[in-house]
Parts: C-alpha cells; structure tokens; sequence
C-alpha cells in the first residue's frame, strides 16, 4: 500500500522533472505522452487506494523521512491516505490526467509546449503534497507550491505586455500572476500563524495528534486557530475580499484555468476546513461565519457573472460561487456535502473549462461573447459538452450538480438558516441564468463571428474521447451520493437532516429546480434567438457596477498599491535618504567641520604655540592647586 | 633675617614667572633662548635648595644634570640658530609659519 | 590532523603571499586551486566533526600574553562551523565567478586575505583574537570597495570603513569593561570566551556592556538606523564584493549576537527583548518598502538583506532553541540566496554595464537559463518551502511567536512584502515585451557563471529538502547555549523568557 502511495505522490514530480530536461528545446511529442502517461499512473494508484480504503476503512501512513527536526519541533515528510485524501487524490489526478491529455492538443502549437508540460505537473505534484501530508507544515508545502506553480502558470505567456484595464482587465499575465502570488501571500501569514499556535499550544503538528488533543485549547485559542486557518483558506480559495486574483488568473492557458483555478487548487481551502473539522465542530459561531461568508460569495460572484462579456470570466466568478458553495456546507457543519459538491464541481467545472478551451481556439483566442454566436454548426460536440457541463452547474436531474447542491440547500435548510438557504436558492437561479446565457451567447443565434473573419473549427476527435470521462461524471456522478456518504462518513462527521427536513425535501427539490429551469428559460428568450443589445440597459449604474466587478479591483489599487508605492517612494527618498543618512554625513560633516575650526590653532606660530603652552601649564597648576584645596 | 627656604623657593617663582613672561612675549628666538635659560636655571635654584632644605644631595645632583643639559641645548640650539639666521635673514618667530595645520 | 583549524585560518595567508610570486595568467587557477583547497579543508572539518556533541571542537589554545589572559584560542562548534563552510564556499564562488579584468592578482589575493579574516572571526574563542580579526576584515573588504568599486567607490568603502569601525570601537571599550569586570571578580586576567561565560554579572553591568557589544554588532548587521552605509556599499562593491559582503560579512553580526550578546548578558537580553524587536520589526517592514521603491536591481537585493537580517534578530532574540536554531540557519541560507542574487545581477552588469530596470524587461526569452536561476534564488528568498530560505524564516518567525505573538505577525508580513519588491523585479526584469532591442541577443549564462551559480541551486534545494545534516549540529549546539543561559539567568523574568527545550542537549564533555 505505501508503494501505491509513493507512486501516486512522486509520479507527477517524474513527469515534471522529465518534461524539465527538455524546457529549453523544441516541442517534444514525447514529454506531452510521457507526462499524460505519469500522470494516469498516479490516478490509477490513487483509484486504486481509493478502491481499497472502501473496502478496509484503515488509513495508510507513510514516512518519508525528517524535514525539520529542531528544539521541539518535529516536523516529517509523512503522508495519510483515508477517506478524505483519497478522494481528492482520485480527484485531482482524474481531472489532471485528463488536462495534461488535453493540453496535447491546447498547447499544440506554443513554443513553450515542454515547459508547460513541467510545470502543470509540478503542480500536480505540489496538490498532490497538500492533500496527503500529515501535518499542517506538510500541507503548508503543498499550499506554497501550488501556489508557485499557479504563478508560473498564470505567468506562462510572460512576454504579453501590460494593458490598462480598459483593454485588458487583468492588465497582463505577468502581472495577473504577481497579484495571485502576493494576494496568496497575504492569506498564507494567516495559515501560517495558525502553525505557530498549534505548534506552541500542542507542541505538534500531526493532523492526529492536535485534533486528538485540542480539548487541551481554550474556546478563545480555538477560535483564533480556526479563525487564521480560515484567513489561509480565503487566500486560496478566492474568498471575498481576497477574491479579485482568481477572475485575473484567467491569463494563464485554459488547461490551466480548468485544472487551477476551477478543480483543484482553489479547492484547497474548502479541503482545510474538511480537513480540520475536528476543531471547527467544536467552534460552530465560526463555522457559522464561514457558512455566511460563503454563502456571501456565492452571491456575489454570481452577480458579477451576470453581466460579463468574457467566456473565461463567466466560468471563473461561477468557480467562485461554487466555492461559496462549499464553504457554505463545511461552515454549517456538512462536511462531508462540501466534499461531495468539490468533487461533483470539479468534474463539471473542468469539462466546462476545457471545452471554452476549444471555443478560444476555434475563435483564435477571442474571449468576448458577443463576438460569438451560432457556433453549434461548427462545434456540435463541444455544444454538447458545455451543455451538458452547465446542466450539471445549473443542478438539472440527474446531473451531478443537482445533487450535491441540492443537498447544500437542504443543509441551509436544515440548519434553519433560511437567510442562507434564501441567498442560495437565488444563486442557484442565477447560476443557471448566466450558465445558459453563456451557452446560450456561444453556440446559438446569429454568427457574429464573421464579421471579425474567424472560421471556427471542431477539436479533434481524440480531445472529445478525452474528455469524455469528465462528462461521463457530471451526468452520473451524483448517482453515487450514497455511497460516497457512507465512505466519507467513515472519516467525517455524520451529518443527520431532521425529522423535519425530511417532510420538506421534495418542497425543497421542486422549488430549487423551479429556479434553476426558470434561469434557463430566461436566458433562452434573452439569448437564445440572437443578441440584441439595449444600452440603456448596459449604461446602467447596476450594469456597470456588475461589469466592473464592484470596482474593488480598482479600489484595491487606489486604496492599496498606489498607497503603498507612494509610501515606499516616501520612506526611500525622504525617510532613509534625508533623514538617516543625513544624520549619519550629518556627523561626519560635523566632525570635519570641528576639525577645520580646530586647524586654524596650528598656525605654524612657535610664539603662538608657546602661549598655548604657558596657558595649558597654568590651567593645569590651577587644577592642582584646586584640587588640593579641596581635599 | 636669616634666609629660609621661602625665600629661595620665591626667588625661584619670580626667576620662573620672568622665563615664562618671556616665551610669551618674546618673538625674537633668541630672546626666547634666554628665557629657557631662566626658567631651567629657576628650577635649578629650587632644586638646590630643597636639597639642602631635606638634606638629600639628589636634588643638587639634578641641578647639576640640568646645567650639563642646558649647555649643550645652548651648544645645539645656536647652531641651529645661526643657521636659521643665515637661511631666513631673521630670528623673527612671525616670519617661519610654514608649517602649518 | 589535530590543528586543522589553524591550517584552515592561515593557509589562505601563506597562499596569499605566495600569490605574489604568481604570473598574471595562471593567477585567476591558481585562486581557484586555493580557495577550492580551503573548501575541501573546511568540508574535511565537518566530516570529522562529531556532530552528536554541542561543545567545542578542534580547540586549539597557546598563550600569546598570558600576563593578561589573551590566548591564541579557538575552535568550532555547530552554530560556527557551517558558517566556515559558507565563508569558505562563497570565497571559492566569488573567484570562480569573477569577471573583472584588471588587477587581478590583486583581487584574488586581497581574497584571499579576506578569507582568513573571516574564518578567524568565526573560529576565535579568545574576545581579543576575535576582535583583531573582526578589525583586519575591514580592510581587504575597504580595499575591494575602493579599488574595483564604481563612480562614488570613495565616499562607499570610507563610509563602510568609519561606520564599522566607529561600532566596533565602542564594541572594544564593552570588552575591555568585561575584561576589567572579570578581573575585578575573579583576580585573574581572562580574555577566553568560555571563561567570560562562567561569569555572573549584576544587572546593571550587563545593560551597559549589552549595549556596547549590541552597538558593534548593530552596525555590521546592519540594523536600523546604522543600516545606510550598506546600499552605498553594495551599490558600489564589485560583484565579488558585494557577494563576500552580504553572504559572510553581515552574518558576523547576528554571529556576535548568538555567541557574545546571549550568552554573556542573558539578563540584560531578556529585558530588551521588546526594544531590539522594534528595531527587527522596522528592519523588516520598513526596508522592504524602501526596497520595492528602488530602480537598481543590486539596491533591492541590498535592501531585501537588511529585511532579512531583521527576521534573523527576531530568532535570535526569540530565546528558545527553535528561533535561535533557526535564525544560524537564515544566517547560512541569506547567504547562500543573497550571494547567488548578487552574483546574478553581476551577470547583466557585465553584459549591459547597468543595473537600472527599466533597462530590461522580457529577458526571459533571451535568457531563459538565468531567468530560471533568477526565479529560484527569488523564490528561495521569499521562502518558499522545500527551499532553503523557508527552513530558517520558518524557524525563526515560530520561536519569536512564542515571545509575542502580535509582533511575529507584523514580522510575518515579510513573507508578503518580500513576494511584492521580488516578484516586481522579476516582472520588470524579465517578463514583458522586449524594449531594448540590444536585449534580444544578450548571451545567456557562460560556463564559468553557470559553474558558479548550479553549485549554490542544488544547495538551496538540498537543504531545503533535507536540512538536518546541517540543522542538527546547529540544534545540539542550540540547545546547550540555550541551557547555559537558562542556568546562568539571574532575573525571573529570564529564567521564564529563556526556554529550554524539551529533550535537553547533550552534554559536550
């Protein structure tokens, strides 16, 4: 079994070191197969482990070796395989194998096509080590190193320049990847505080040991770890206010998008508050929050989805809601509905992402719907897929989608959270709005693009049978919510509906699929027959407040990186210039200046010097004599 | 009116305060010569007698060192000065400011 | 080979003058071929280094004035040895990598002559010994400065020179009180390091001399404020110098501070614990604004050590084992990353002959292996983990949480500061569309800088991976400074403040 581990871990950081030799040198068929080929072994153990933990519900460890080992501090390189880790081990490789498959043919013609290759599994590799690390410092690896390779990636055409936002609202990929790091670093201090007071309380780090021991924490302590852990977990997963990185990652190649930014990686912080259940059940007024926070998100993000023009925006503020989705779940205590729904969204969502992949491609890399339409001619199989997707996303029976949000709603409802159920029954039925009026936008109505002289062209063939595992899973993923209850439980808490709920829950089913299917009817008569413009609409301070995300990414700049360059210019120029160093030349300018005084005694007189002599003589018999006096 | 020490050390004090009332004032170098001379003879005379005023001879022994020294100081510092005076054309300690901080 | 430390102190001094012997076009091999031995010596020192012990090894003690106690003494523990390693390493990397033309011979051998300075300082268990070689480091540095320097090298290597020497000035006056107090004490004249800790001394005494060594110390750190002769220095040094000064030089600070300020005034360390910290927290923050304002690349890697040498402070300030460990540990990965950092800006220096950013931009199309080490060293630097900069900032910042937990977090913001001037300058640097149309064909790395620059990648990642070879050593010696100074805290605060941990260290003897 710890083979299987060692396989699953260390095949994506093989495919990546691999693809690495070759980073500098001409496209290579080969690192693509070689890497796709890695990265399937690593699913097939991880299946496979998954597999067997159904069948002997006993976690695997593993020891690697020492990492830091100081004082107290014992930190290994220890992996756990159990319920959780295993499904998002099967997770992220799935939908991994699938993008680097993908990219085969996404990247077929970039020049950086090896480099791409390394680094997308390197991620791997990276999500891998968060997921199955034992301890908090071993996830806090995994958590930076995702967090590099997202910057590399969003990174990747480094050589586009910077735009205004008017152009380009991500200004550039370089500067999209800069804004994810940094934003990431800001909530990385609060995971990392977060360390230091479990390490300095329980004097461990080991996932086991500190929640076997956390009724040695006061309420107050447990707050504040729940509340840091929280903070690194709004990083990742793009919460609100930490939220505006993820819509400007979309830089990054689509591939990217749908393996990063969509399935795994911003996943990363609903899996820390799975992971660390133990200490949020004890704390439920923070949970609560959570819940609030994203169920805020779901909300909000959605809002914004409303209105944008950009296929990957769109896809990206849904990847947002979704996320406020889970937070929701994992806040009001479900823990195992959030892991359900992350794995439910992840399938749908990539599908989603990698099929707008062939709709740039066929589109020549133009993002802008309204420049789209009546694509279904060209493209049926991609319409399929995306339409399929957004069903799921929508939460139509009996895609996947369907239930595991429902379940969330049923969660809310439960709960007696009626203010969250609210919220999110609305958001549901503006998720299908903007999911369909998307689809709706792209493949239907009149064929704008002509106008721009684009011939669109299908994918081939072998990309549809790629991804047709992800379809398959967004269709019938959700058949298997049973069953994945009963695994997860094992490792979860049980979550139990009452008495109650369970009278209520084809109320419930009914109302939110009216929603849903009334969102797409809506953007099927908006949509569906052309697009027809109205300015007084988009002219609107609604609109445009939608369009321009809230203007918090402008606010951010005014508010915190102009601020905050203008006081570096201040502290630099005024402060260590004209004040620090001035002092210190201040001195030596005065001791020079002494020194020049003082020069004008040594004349070169003998005379004089013999009067300076005679004076010191009798200044000095004075304070002798002076001095015996006073004895 | 017997002389005590008093009177010696006084005579001394006065000898002394004239030398160097004359290292001040003076400019010409060999007026300054002189006063030197005084003072070390000033200092001689008070050696001399508190010699014999403790009855230890060490104190006259100084005194006699002292005048060796002097001598040949005199004997060194003429030359010099003759030198200078051939040189410079002058004892004037205000015209030889050349070396200067 | 029981004097193996004096050989690894002095061979650089005899290869020194024979280097004068040497003709000019077998200098820079012959320079390699020493610095390479010296290496090798001081690798051979750790390999027989018993690394399960804490105390002293190789000690080595002859009597130079024994009227007064000074003593040719010295020896290697786990917290000074890897330093020798590092000073040795990235004396050898600096010749490898050196690209100036003229002078020569001069160069390497002023080198080497820095070299015995520096493993001098680090090797000396006797205050005066140590202070001598502490002073003689001024001056090849001074000489490097003012010779190899750029157009204000002048005002640069004086400024360095007063600066350090003024500090450390006062830092003598502090050791000769300690002297005196010793004397006072005890009836017997003693400079040795290891007698000095034996001494308990009153509160009041340790405050002055607290300060007067954290006076010398502070300056060459340096801290803030005494921190401005360094961006004049580094702005002007050469390549090699700059690498020298930042990876070996700076460290001789934080150095005093573990071997002299802790052990010797654990009280008066204790107590001014939250004024020092202050000064870290303003290092940190402060210079790492002051770095990302800056247009000259080398100015923001000078900037960016004196903000990690305010994180190395705070561990050492942190008073249990883990900070402490950890803060030796940040001394030797900033200088790895920081030297490498330097080296590499020196690579466009000589390829351009400026340093301004925006004389770049999209250099990663035509350099793509030095934007790769680029990207390492400035990930290293931000301390990412699995490289060598996270172990110690890790460390460090964990055992000053345990001292305040509000300030460990204002010092945290190192970790997001530290990302926004470095990914700027890698954005400016590297990213973007090609301005300068001269930059498309810029050379990417030649074999005498990749030779320089692999050696410290594989060692950054090495040791951020598997960093125990070296961390061990480090944390038994830890552990026993940290128990003597347990033991020899007068003041309960002290004693509370100073923890030791929980498997105690081992006994040297």
């Amino acid at each position: 079994m710890e083979n299987l581990l060692y396989i699953a871990l260390f095949a994506p950081l093989v495919s990546s070191l691999f693809a690495a030799l070759f980073a500098q040198s001409q496209k290579n068929l080969l690192v693509g197969i070689v890497a796709s080929l890695l990265i399937g072994v690593s699913f097939v153990a991880s299946a496979t482990l998954l597999l067997e933990l159904a069948q002997n519900p006993k976690a695997i460890h593993a020891n690697l070796m020492d990492w830091i080992v100081v004082g107290d501090m014992d930190v290994r390189f220890g992996f756990t395989v159990d319920q959780v880790t295993a499904v998002m081990m099967t997770v992220v490789t799935l939908v991994s194998t699938v993008v680097h498959i993908y990219s085969n043919y996404y990247m077929e013609h970039d020049r950086s096509y090896n480099r791409f290759f390394s680094y997308l599994s390197a991620f791997v590799f990276s999500m891998m080590v968060l997921v199955m690390s034992d301890n908090f410092l071993g996830l806090f690896i995994g958590w930076e190193g995702v967090g590099v390779c997202s910057w590399l990636l969003v990174g990747f055409w480094y050589h586009k320049k910077d735009e205004t936002r008017d152009v380009n609202p991500s200004i550039s990929p370089s500067w999209a990847a800069n804004e994810a790091f940094i934003m990431n670093r800001i909530a990385d201090l609060g995971l990392l505080v977060g360390i230091f007071m479990i390490y300095w309380n329980l004097g461990t780090l080991r996932y086991e040991e500190v929640f076997a021991h956390l009724d040695q924490l006061s309420h107050g302590l447990m707050v504040a770890i729940g509340i840091a852990l929280f903070i690194g977990a709004m990083g990742k997963s793009a919460q609100f206010p930490l939220h505006t990185w993820l819509a400007d990652a979309m830089e990054g190649p689509t591939p990217v998008s749908a393996l990063i930014h969509a399935a795994t990686m911003v996943t990363a912080g609903v899996y820390l508050v799975i992971r660390a259940n133990p200490l949020y059940s004890t704390i439920p007024e923070v949970g609560y929050g959570i819940a609030v926070l994203g169920t805020f998100v779901a909300i909000f993000a959605a809002s914004m989805a409303l209105v944008n023009r950009d296929l990957k925006r769109v896809i990206a503020y849904s990847t947002l809601s979704q996320l406020g989705y889970m937070f929701a779940a994992a806040g009001l205590g479900a823990y195992w509905v959030a892991l359900f729904h992350l794995a439910a969204h992840a399938f749908f969502k990539a599908l989603l992402f990698l099929g707008a992949g062939n709709v740039m491609h066929a589109m020549h890399d133009e993002l802008d719907m309204f420049k789209m339409g009546g694509l279904k001619k060209e493209m049926g199989k991609t319409f399929l897929y995306m339409g399929l997707a957004s069903l799921a996303l929508s939460g139509i029976y009996p895609l996947a989608g369907f239930f595991s949000k429902d379940t969330i709603l049923e969660v809310a409802f439960n709960e007696h959270t009626y203010g969250i159920w609210f919220v999110l029954w609305l958001t549901a039925g503006m998720t299908a709005f903007y999911s369909f009026r998307q689809v709706f936008l792209v493949f239907l109505g009149d064929e704008r693009y002509k106008k721009y002289g684009i011939h669109p062209h299908e994918a081939y063939n072998w990309v549809f049978i790629a991804l047709a595992p992800l379809a398959i899973l967004a269709v019938i993923f959700g058949f298997w919510k049973e069953e994945f209850m009963h695994f997860a439980t094992q490792m979860l808490p049980v979550y139990e509906m009452s008495e109650h709920t369970h009278h209520m829950v084809w109320i419930l089913i009914i109302v939110t699929t009216a929603i849903a299917v009334s969102g797409i009817l809506l953007a099927y008569f908006k949509y569906a027959k052309g697009l027809k413009r109205d300015p007084k609409v988009e002219n609107s301070f609604a609109y445009r407040l939608l369009s321009n995300q809230y203007y918090i990414p402008i606010l951010y700049e005014n508010a915190v990186s102009k601020p905050y360059a203008d006081l570096s210019n201040i502290a630099w120029q005024a402060i260590d210039m004209k004040v620090v160093d001035a002092t210190v030349d201040g001195i030596a300018k005065t001791i020079e200046k002494g020194g020049d005084v003082s020069r004008q005694a040594q004349d070169g007189n003998l005379s004089s010097y013999l009067k300076w002599l005679t004076a010191g003589l009798i200044l000095v018999t004075l304070i002798a004599v002076a001095s015996v006096a006073i004895k | 009116m017997t002389l005590t020490l008093t009177h010696y050390l006084v005579l001394s004090a006065i000898l002394f305060a004239i030398g160097i009332a004359g290292v001040v004032r003076r400019k010409n170098l060999l007026m300054l010569f002189f006063a030197t001379e005084i003072m070390l003879n000033a200092a001689n005379i008070a050696f001399a007698a508190i010699s014999a005023y403790i009855g230890d001879l060490s104190g006259q022994l100084f005194a006699l060192f002292i005048i060796a020294i002097a001598a040949s100081e005199v004997a060194v510092g003429l030359g010099l000065l003759i030198l200078i005076y051939k040189k410079y054309g002058t004892l004037d300690l205000d015209k030889f400011t050349v070396m200067k901080g | 080979m029981s004097n193996i430390l004096t050989v690894l102190i002095f061979f650089p001094l005899v290869a020194g003058l024979f280097g004068f012997m040497v003709n000019q076009k077998s200098i820079r091999a012959y320079g390699i071929a020493v610095a390479a031995a010296e290496f090798l010596l001081s690798l051979w020192l750790w390999m027989s280094f018993d690394t399960s012990a804490a105390g002293m090894q190789f000690v080595e003690k002859l009597p130079l004035i024994p009227e007064f106690g000074i003593n040719y003494y010295i020896g290697v523990d786990g917290i000074s040895l890897f330093i020798v390693i590092m000073s040795t390493l990235m004396t050898l990397i600096g010749i490898v990598a050196l690209s100036i033309k003229e002078n020569l011979k001069n160069m390497i051998i002023t080198l080497l002559f820095l070299e015995v300075t520096m493993v001098g300082v680090f090797a000396s268990l006797d205050v005066i010994l140590f202070y001598l070689f502490w002073e003689f480091s001024l001056v090849p540095m001074l000489y490097i400065i003012g010779a190899w320097g750029g157009p204000k090298k002048l005002y640069a290597a004086v400024k360095f020179f007063i600066y350090t020497f003024a500090g450390s000035l006062v830092m003598l006056i502090g050791i000769l009180a300690f002297a005196y107090l010793y004397h006072s004490q005890t009836g017997t004249w003693s400079f040795s390091l290891t007698d000095w800790y034996a001494l308990l001394l009153p509160f009041d005494a340790q405050t002055w001399l607290f300060w007067a060594f954290f006076l010398g110390f502070a300056i060459k750190v340096p801290m803030f404020p005494f921190h401005t002769w360094l961006p004049y220095a580094h702005g002007q040094a050469p390549t090699v110098g700059s690498v020298i000064l930042a990876a070996v030089l700076l460290k001789m600070g934080t150095y005093g501070f573990v071997r002299f300020s802790l052990p010797l005034f654990p009280d008066a360390s204790v107590a001014y614990i939250v004024p020092v910290a202050i000064i870290s927290l303003i290092m940190v923050v402060y210079t790492a604004m002051v770095a990302y304002a800056q247009k000259d690349i080398k100015q923001v890697i000078a900037y960016s050590s004196i903000s990690h040498m305010g994180v190395i402070v705070l561990g050492t300030f942190a008073m249990n084992v883990e900070g402490i460990a950890g803060s030796v540990f940040l001394m030797l990965s900033h200088g790895i990353v920081s030297g490498a950092l330097f080296l590499l800006v020196g690579v466009i220096y000589d390829r351009k002959h400026t340093k301004m950013m925006d004389q770049f931009g999209g250099l990663a199309y035509s350099m793509p292996t030095y934007a790769t080490i680029f990207g390492i060293m400035t990930m290293a630097a931000v301390g990412l983990p699995l490289t060598i900069g996270f172990v110690g900032e890790y460390l460090s910042l964990a055992g000053f949480f345990k001292v305040s937990p509000v300030l460990t977090v204002i010092a945290g913001t190192s970790i997001i500061l530290g990302a926004v001037y470095m990914l700027t300058v890698l954005k400016k640097t590297f990213f973007g569309p090609i301005t300068h149309e001269e930059n498309k064909h810029l050379p990417d790395l030649d074999g005498k800088e990749l030779w320089a620059l692999v050696p410290l990648v594989a060692i950054v990642v090495w040791l951020g991976v598997y960093p125990k070879p070296v961390l061990g050593p480090i944390d038994n010696s830890t552990k026993a400074l940290v128990q003597l100074m347990h033991e020899k805290a007068q003041t309960d605060l002290a004693k509370q403040t100073i923890s030791v941990s929980k498997n105690s260290a081992k006994e040297a003897k």
